[in-house]
């Protein structure tokens, strides 16, 4: 029974000692595996408005481009929750298109039909948040 | 001298016409001091309503934009001067938007209501006003009298 309990102790004990003894080397010796100070990689990139996105400054004189943020079937300017632009360029777009609705470079009650076919910059159906009606 | 830009609203007429009240405008500008850095034509095209103006309804119309640089005290005097020619349909002035660096702030806009600013501003500020459905008057504010209805 001794016996046994020497041998015990000996296979137990051992590879404590053992591995303590090499977690103590590893620290010294394997120092370039250490963590290393980073940003954190997983981050998503940053959403950015269509006009911020391509660095455009709506323009009265550019009433196509404006256009596209009016409605249809209204003439209307569609609101920030549709066409998903950022405060300030939502409001140089209203601006502007009141400015060339002024001018007579574009219609107040509709859209020119001309420019009907061009691309869609947003989906009225899906706007961001929901609508008031 | 700022800069201003004018949109000009024309109406349709031949060439030497056109010429002529393009020159007559810019005269204006000079005779005040005026200068002209660019006239852009925009083009002959229908207009999207149609437009009374000296007596005649114009449905299509030529468009242009003068690009000055005047003195501020100028540009009423130049409006007066050019709401009187017949040759003018329409005419707005503005002053040349300046080139200002924004970033967009769209991911911020996005946020959940409780993390965007404006949201955070607004319940701070009802927070600090009296509620006045749970607010109860004390008699003992110095009125001798109850000012609301019982």
């Amino acid at each position: 029974m001794a016996l046994m309990k020497r041998l015990f102790l000996k296979i137990v004990y051992t590879p404590r000692a053992l591995t303590y003894n090499v977690r103590h080397l590893s620290t010294e010796v394997a120092h370039d595996d250490s963590p290393v100070e980073m940003e954190n990689p997983f981050t998503k990139e940053k959403r950015q408005c269509i006009l911020c996105k391509f660095n455009i400054t709506p323009d009265y004189k550019n009433y196509r481009l404006l256009s596209q943020f009016q409605s249809p079937y209204t003439g209307r300017i569609y609101g920030r929750h549709i066409t998903g632009l950022c405060q300030t360029k939502q409001a140089a777009v209203e601006r502007e298109i009141t400015k060339a609705q002024n001018c007579a470079y574009m219609p107040y009650y509709y859209k020119d039909k001309t420019f009907f076919k061009d691309p869609k910059l947003f989906d009225p159906e899906n706007p961001i948040r929901s609508h008031r009606f | 001298m700022p800069s201003y830009e004018m949109a000009m609203i024309i109406r349709a007429m031949p060439k030497v016409e056109l010429k002529n009240a393009l020159m007559r405008i810019s005269n204006g500008i000079f005779d005040r001091g005026g200068i002209i850095r660019k006239i852009e034509n925009l083009g002959y095209r229908p207009l999207p309503y149609k437009t009374s103006a000296h007596g005649l309804v114009h449905k299509e119309a030529i468009f242009f934009v003068f690009k000055i640089d005047t003195a501020t005290t100028v540009v009423s005097d130049l409006k007066e001067e050019y709401s009187r020619d017949v040759d003018v349909v329409r005419q707005r002035v503005f002053k040349v938007n300046e080139e200002s660096e924004h970033a967009c702030t769209l991911e911020t806009e996005l946020l959940p209501p409780a993390y965007r600013k404006e949201v955070q501003e607004m319940i701070k500020m009802g927070k600090s006003q009296v509620n006045r459905f749970r607010h109860k008057f004390s008699y003992n504010s110095g009125l001798d009298y109850y000012p609301f209805q019982k």
